[in-house]
């Protein structure tokens, strides 16, 4: 573990590189002013940054914001809820995070590049290097054993955890030559984290992740998501309706109607097990 | 890890992936049998010919001299020439009951240095020693060795010989005598060849053809053409015919019969290729709109767009590659040995073995090529949105009411007559690949049958319809007038001359027959559309199938001349009519002799019953009985049964395979409507009904595409036969009964498996998995 936390460290010091290369060629515009606010964050490092982000459907005439100027920051190593009850834009929110559908008009900073400049390829390259996604229904393949489905991930990034490792760090190890069929949801979901975490991603995006599990399931999900962040240092953002979970964040997103209501920081965020639902 | 999941993902959909499998694989499987049957009859053929010299042009004619095979020598581009003398006789074979008298094509000639006899047993030919050399079937299966003692029959004189060896010809490797329509009987017709020193009167012998060899650089069509015309002006004679190897009996009957088999084997790869890609693009069109939400995961996991599809297009790859390999593989070991072996029996050709070509190959490619890429439009759909979309679930379909829906007949018609018809047209593609299934199961069975309804009806038009007599009496040709004519009163017979004539329009050259008949009621012509008429009084009448290959017609002249005399005869067609067999013109005897040519019988046709002791006479050469005739006939249709076999063999796999796959599709997606009409609280047996009203409307709708199509096919592959044969599509009642009864039941029976499954359903589980 101690060997792959380094490697991450390597890929930070690269991007950071990057950036440096790239200073002269930046517009004169928002990204400078993040490298500064970025700069000024002693304890945090800004891993994401929305600004003035909409995303918009049109049906014929009719047009729907989905999410509507929405502006946030995600710090590295955070705990991020995001709150709201159905249809109002969390999912939205999400799918802009994950890089899994492009936003209309704003900017979505991420490292100090823009993600609303990528092309298909790019963004593709951004999910599977960054990106870790455990869903409510797990989306595992059917056909492949949990194993195989954490194995998958060599296929698209060098430098995976071995999937072993993974699924043994979800307390599977026992399991993992079942195939989801014959696992529990519970079991499922852990093999769907392992999934996401094998990838070492910077990003870990969970859509409901206790949705389709019972209280005592969900509660241990919960926990092995919670030390992710605190133990292992990973960005993990959380999209939820239920309010209860507000409570382990260390900052809570509320979303009302396609648009941000407010963004709370809990200076000292519950641990997972403490939380009744 | 997406190779694992490919190959479970095809296991999962196995009954899909097999039928693709198969349709593929019959595919490749018939279309490489048959071209590497016909290729490796063709190159064993081709082989033949070189090492044995083919000759490239025949002279036929009354008589040649050393002079003029010293004029055609001079001939730019012959390299060779030699003369020949060939007859026809008998010879009597068997004992007791077994006796018969075989028919004999008797060849003198002096050297052999073209048409080389290929020498199985005994001394290579001699021209210069006396003995008989002796066709090897016609030895074989008569018990005939070297060293045994032979007679031949050639009109009243015999031949006393003893066999020197026994060879085959390259110039013979197809022949038949005047009693075989089509398939030859190398039993009872035989070959032999002989030094001219064998002849009866050897100083008098008068050659009567020369065979030419010409350079290997002026082998063109064009060269051979001009060739041809060159001997014509230096010969300067009306009485020779200059023909080539096209339209040598012997040579272009193989070429054709090759060439067939190429094309039948297009054809029917056509078929099972169209009917696999319909199902490469219904499966894989299902196969990833019930993994969307995993194609949906795989983007959100950051498989690119590329590494997708590259998995889903591989699908269609795989199993189009297995298929059409193994079907190419299958195909090349079982059809060649197959049907050459049943050449075996019709063509005297050495060393046949099936052999694969560079089409072979190029067609897998082709079938590869085309599935992979169907396969990769068909899933294409899925792929294109962004994650965020593709998790989701599709978006309804936007459905529409058809004309018939907003009509007022559409509130008459039944809840189950209403539901089949929206699921037709809401599953276009899987309607129609139904349909295609029947189509070509139904086509294949009227056309596999209907072969043996046109050869049936063939024999039963020339025995039973033109020609009416039960015997047919073969004259030997010194027979002449009178004996003919004492024949004819004895037994109440016609007589009739059957002789070789040359037609020349414009600048078209065709050899054929004219039969001319005198008084008499045993043959009767038809015309263009099958219906009897009397034969023209005043002038000659022209088979349909001559005129369209002189390209004249009715009223228009012809210039002909009979073989071996060259007097030239211009004269109007004043009748077309219909042969199936015997290509040329018939006049009546009083119009013959008004062109100033003597009637000399060659046949005599009777209905009465001839004494067996008939055939004995000097004068006669065979006696036919055509009920014999039809029943040896019958035998010897091995080939056209293999045909028939495999048609509807193919008929019913292609049946069966289809309708299986589109069984399981409909029945896949079904499965929820199914279970929500049984919680609704349909029957069991009302809900089946409800299934199986759509399969007979597109059974229905399929036969009746089937029997036009099937005839359309019957109908190609009888015009197409050979330049002598006049078929005509004959579809009997029966055929139609039993393809019609055949494809219901293969239809049926299909679904009946699937419908039986409603009771399985599981109402509860079928409704909750959204998946």
């Amino acid at each position: 573990m101690f060997g792959k936390k380094k490697k991450q460290d390597t890929n930070l010091l690269e991007i950071i590189d990057l950036e440096k290369d790239s200073e002269d060629l930046l517009p004169d515009t928002g990204q400078k002013k993040r490298k500064e606010k970025a700069e000024k964050e002693d304890e945090h490092e800004v891993l994401i940054e929305f600004s003035d982000v909409c995303k918009k459907y049109s049906q014929g005439e009719n047009e729907f914001y989905a999410l509507k100027n929405a502006n946030l920051t995600i710090n590295e190593g955070e705990m991020v809820v995001i709150l709201g009850p159905s249809g109002a834009g969390k999912s939205t929110l999400l799918n802009l995070l994950g890089g899994m559908d492009s936003a209309s008009s704003g900017h979505i900073w991420f490292g100090g590049e823009d993600l609303t400049t990528y092309s298909d390829n790019r963004l593709t390259r951004y999910r599977a290097e960054n990106v870790g996604v455990v869903f409510q229904f797990y989306n595992l393949i059917p056909t492949l054993t949990a194993y195989e489905n954490v194995a998958l991930m060599k296929d698209i990034k060098e430098g995976t955890t071995d999937p072993v490792e993974a699924l043994s760090a979800v307390g599977l190890k026992e399991h993992m030559h079942q195939f989801p069929s014959q696992m529990s949801g519970g079991e499922q979901q852990r093999t769907s984290i392992a999934r996401a975490i094998a990838k070492n991603p910077k990003l870990l995006l969970c859509d409901e992740p206790t949705g389709a599990l019972d209280t005592g399931t969900g509660k241990e999900v919960l926990k092995l998501l919670q030390s992710m962040s605190r133990d292992k240092g990973r960005t993990v953002v959380m999209v939820t309706h239920n309010s209860f979970f507000a409570d382990i964040a260390d900052t809570v997103i509320r979303v009302k109607n396609g648009g941000i209501e407010n963004i709370v920081h809990n200076d000292t965020p519950k641990d997972a097990s403490e939380v009744f639902w | 890890m997406l190779l694992r999941k490919m190959w479970r993902d095809l296991m999962k959909n196995k009954t899909q992936f097999i039928s693709i499998f198969l349709m593929s694989l019959l595919g490749m499987l018939v279309f490489v049998g048959l071209d590497a049957e016909s290729s490796g009859a063709a190159a064993a053929a081709d082989a033949y010919y070189k090492k044995y010299n083919l000759c490239d042009i025949w002279i036929q004619g009354a008589g040649f001299t050393d002079d003029d095979i010293h004029t055609a020598e001079h001939v730019t581009g012959v390299t060779d020439v030699e003369k020949r003398l060939a007859l026809t006789g008998t010879m009597d074979l068997g004992q007791g009951d077994e006796a018969f008298t075989a028919y004999m094509y008797i060849n003198f000639m002096n050297s052999n240095n073209i048409n080389s006899l290929m020498v199985y047993e005994g001394d290579p030919f001699d021209g210069e020693s006396e003995g008989v050399w002796v066709q090897e079937w016609f030895a074989r299966t008569n018990g005939i060795k070297p060293g045994d003692n032979i007679k031949l029959k050639l009109d009243s004189t015999t031949i006393n010989g003893i066999v020197r060896g026994i060879v085959d010809a390259p110039d013979y490797v197809y022949y038949v005598s005047e009693s075989d329509v089509m398939y030859p009987n190398y039993q009872k017709c035989g070959l032999v060849f002989l030094s001219p020193s064998m002849y009866p009167d050897p100083s008098n012998i008068i050659y009567n053809q020369l065979v030419v060899d010409v350079r290997e650089d002026m082998c063109d069509d064009e060269s051979i053409s001009v060739i041809k015309e060159k001997f014509e002006t230096a010969f300067d004679r009306e009485d020779i015919a200059v023909t080539d190897r096209d339209q040598n009996l012997s040579y272009a009957t193989y070429d054709a019969e090759t060439k067939q088999h190429k094309a039948m084997g297009l054809m029917f790869a056509a078929v099972f290729l169209a009917i696999a890609l319909l199902g490469i693009v219904t499966t894989m069109a299902r196969v990833t709109a019930s993994q969307r939400t995993q194609i949906g995961t795989l983007k959100a996991l950051g498989f690119s767009k590329a590494a997708i599809t590259f998995h889903y297009v591989s699908y269609g790859f795989v199993i189009s590659t297995l298929g059409c390999i193994a079907g190419a593989w299958l195909g090349y070991l079982t059809l060649p040995p197959w049907i050459l072996g049943m050449f075996v029996g019709s063509y005297l050709v050495p060393g046949l073995s099936g052999k694969i070509t560079g089409l072979d190959i190029e067609a897998i490619i082709v079938a590869i090529i085309i599935s992979t890429l169907v396969s990769f439009l068909s899933c294409r759909k899925e792929l294109k949105d962004p994650p965020a979309v593709t998790l989701k679930p599709p978006a309804p379909k936007k459905v529409r009411h058809s004309a018939l829906e907003k009509s007022r007949l559409w509130l008459k018609l039944d809840f189950s007559t209403q539901w089949n018809i929206r699921d037709i047209f809401r599953n276009k593609l899987r309607s129609l690949m139904g349909i295609m299934g029947v189509v070509g199961c139904s086509m294949l069975l009227v056309c596999g049958f209907g072969c043996f309804d046109s050869i049936n009806g063939l024999m039963d038009k020339m025995y039973g319809e033109l020609m009416t007599a039960s015997n047919k009496v073969l004259l030997s040709k010194d027979a002449g007038y009178d004996y003919a004519y004492d024949l004819a009163s004895r037994y109440k017979g016609q007589m009739i001359e059957e002789t070789s004539v040359e037609f020349v329009s414009d600048s078209v050259k065709k050899s054929g027959s004219a039969t001319i008949i005198d008084k008499g009621n045993y043959v009767h012509i038809q015309d263009k559309n099958l219906k009897p008429v009397k034969l023209n009084r005043s002038g000659i009448a022209m088979t349909n199938k001559m005129a369209g290959l002189l390209n004249v017609r009715e009223g228009d002249f012809v210039r002909w001349h009979l073989v071996g005399d060259d007097e030239w005869q211009y004269s109007r067609i004043m009748q077309i009519y219909r042969d199936p067999s015997v290509q040329g013109i018939t006049m009546y005897r009083d119009v013959f002799e008004g062109l100033e040519y003597s009637f000399v019988p060659t046949a005599v046709l009777t209905n009465m019953s001839l004494p067996g002791d008939l055939s004995d006479e000097d004068e006669v050469s065979t006696v036919l009985n055509v009920a014999d005739m039809k029943k040896s006939f019958a035998e010897t249709l091995e080939m056209l049964n293999a045909m028939v076999y495999i048609m509807v063999i193919a008929a019913v796999l292609l049946g069966v395979v289809v309708l299986y796959n589109l069984g399981v599709l409909s029945f896949v997606e079904k499965t929820r409507e199914v279970a929500t009409l049984k919680v609704l609280g349909f029957k069991s047996a009302r809900i089946r009904n409800i299934l199986q009203k759509q399969n007979i409307w597109l059974t229905v709708a399929g036969i009746g595409f089937g029997l036009y199509t099937g005839w359309g096919m019957l109908y190609v592959i009888c015009t197409t036969v050979s330049e002598t044969l006049d078929m005509y599509p004959i579809l009997s009642l029966s055929t139609y009964l039993i393809s019609i009864c055949g494809t219901f039941m293969v239809s049926i029976g299909v679904n009946f498996m699937f419908s039986g499954k409603v009771k399985t359903i599981d109402m509860v589980d079928a409704l909750k998995g959204v998946e």
